[in-house]
């Protein structure tokens, strides 16, 4: 389905810690923004790599987690109503005749936008495929790498890959609504809820669900239907299994992806970007944090904040080249007060 | 880009980078790891982990070293994955100082 574009000023790519705080430094100066994360919930690799692990170079935060630090951000950009616009991820970004930026969606939503920020870190999260020639053409059809409809697999034969809280909430939750579960880990040691490896264990002793440790080798195809699979143990012994459905749960990895077709000024599969405005080779468009590359850029959150103040900046002046931008204070500035939805402190 | 496992490691396979790799990108050859070139996010962790310096980032592989970077990414697709540290290799330290031994990599 094809949805009109929404008009913005601000659009930004990648919700992590410094598109987080690109919300902010743009709310500073009046400008309201739209984030597009592919993730289903803000943070980036905090999130998804470091939710737990503690971070200590953050100035005045000793320490927090990666989750923390995400939560703290969402919270310091509240007032600025940014609306996000998750679990999609940017296809492509072309420049348009009167300068606007035309921005699409893996969800088929396009943006027209007049400054976009791209703060994509080391690109979007997608789930890791079983690397085997020709599954391609089955993806969606009858293989999975995430379940929409799981109804759609009623009454048919489901192997689930992996070792994850993924695999085996969908192995649990299916194992009652289809023909049967074949659950497959490349070693017998699961990295998931230790209520959910118990009740898998449980299931598989009771003959419910079928546990095998080893890898999908290969792959047999009938009337463009999966048929069956291939199950390589550490030893090189095979088996055959027949299967209607396979479910892929490995875990999400970054891909840089479209973002190298945009025709953007490209070094070491980062964005060349100018230290005044952090502007990209297209005018309007900026790249902030891990994604930018310059002289001397050292991928530190820090730095990505910084980025993010001055790319605004640069922003404002150029959606209003006659406006002259002031600098204000949050601490003093009833402008930047009212911005931030607080009450102004009187002095006596 | 991607970072990449070099000579260095080749019999001595000594495992601390693998502890330290947020996204699980290591595989593990019998006498030597390299690194999965499309799971590595250039976050350069692992290479001051290694005590043979043998990991180095794309573009800073020394050039007699050029030929592991395919070699890295021939290799993984086969190779398991591995994500815990264990013992080096019994001869590690034997062999850790020890140049030109390409011909010493067992697939």
């Amino acid at each position: 389905m094809l949805h009109s574009p929404i008009e913005a000023d601000a659009v930004i790519i990648g919700a992590g810690p410094v598109g987080l705080f690109q919300v902010f430094e743009l709310g500073l100066l009046e400008i309201k923004a739209h984030v597009i994360d592919s993730l289903p919930e803000a943070g980036g690799q905090c999130i998804e790599l470091y939710p737990d692990k503690p971070i200590y170079d953050i100035p005045a935060v000793p320490v927090c987690t990666g989750r923390e630090l995400t939560q703290n951000l969402l919270k310091q950009i509240e007032p600025f109503g940014a609306q996000f616009h998750l679990g999609q991820e940017v296809r492509t970004l072309e420049q348009q005749a009167d300068g606007r930026l035309l921005i699409g969606t893996s969800q088929n939503q396009f943006f027209l936008s007049k400054t976009v920020f791209i703060a994509a870190g080391v690109g979007a999260f997608q789930p890791r495929k079983l690397s085997l020639e020709g599954l391609e053409a089955l993806e969606d059809k009858h293989i999975f790498y995430h379940v929409k409809h799981p109804e759609q697999f009623s009454g048919k034969k489901i192997v689930i890959c992996g070792g994850g809280d993924s695999a085996l909430d969908w192995a649990l939750f299916l194992v009652e609504k289809v023909a049967s579960v074949t659950l497959i880990h490349r070693r017998d040691d699961f990295k998931a809820a230790p209520k959910s490896i118990a009740k898998m264990r449980e299931l598989c002793a009771s003959k419910k669900m079928q546990l095998l440790i080893g890898q999908i080798t290969s792959y047999e195809v009938q009337d463009d239907r999966l048929k069956e699979i291939v199950v390589t143990d550490i030893d090189g012994n095979t088996q055959l299994l027949p299967v209607d459905d396979l479910l892929i749960f490995f875990g999400l990895s970054p891909k840089l992806g479209p973002i190298a077709e945009w025709g953007l000024n490209i070094d070491r599969k980062q964005l060349t970007v100018d230290t005044e405005k952090f502007q990209t080779s297209i005018p309007g468009v900026y790249a902030v944090g891990d994604i930018n590359i310059y002289p001397g850029k050292k991928k530190l959150i820090l730095s990505g904040f910084h980025e993010a103040a001055l790319a605004a900046f640069a922003a404002a002046a150029y959606l209003n080249p006659e406006k002259q931008i002031q600098l204000q204070y949050t601490t003093t500035s009833p402008k930047l007060h009212k911005a931030l939805g607080v009450s102004s402190p009187t002095f006596e | 880009m991607t970072y990449v496992v070099t000579e260095s490691c080749i019999r001595c396979k000594y495992t601390d980078c693998v502890d330290v790799c947020p996204v699980d990108c290591f595989r593990e050859g019998p006498n030597f790891l390299v690194i999965d070139p499309d799971e590595c996010i250039d976050c350069a962790v692992c290479v001051p982990e290694c005590p043979v310096n043998a990991i180095y980032a794309e573009d800073d592989v020394p050039g007699d070293q050029q030929s592991f970077i395919k070699l890295n990414a021939e290799l993984s697709p086969d190779w398991t994955s591995i994500t815990k540290s264990k013992p080096a290799l019994p001869d590690a330290d034997e062999w850790k100082d020890v140049k030109n031994k390409l011909d010493q990599l067992v697939k």
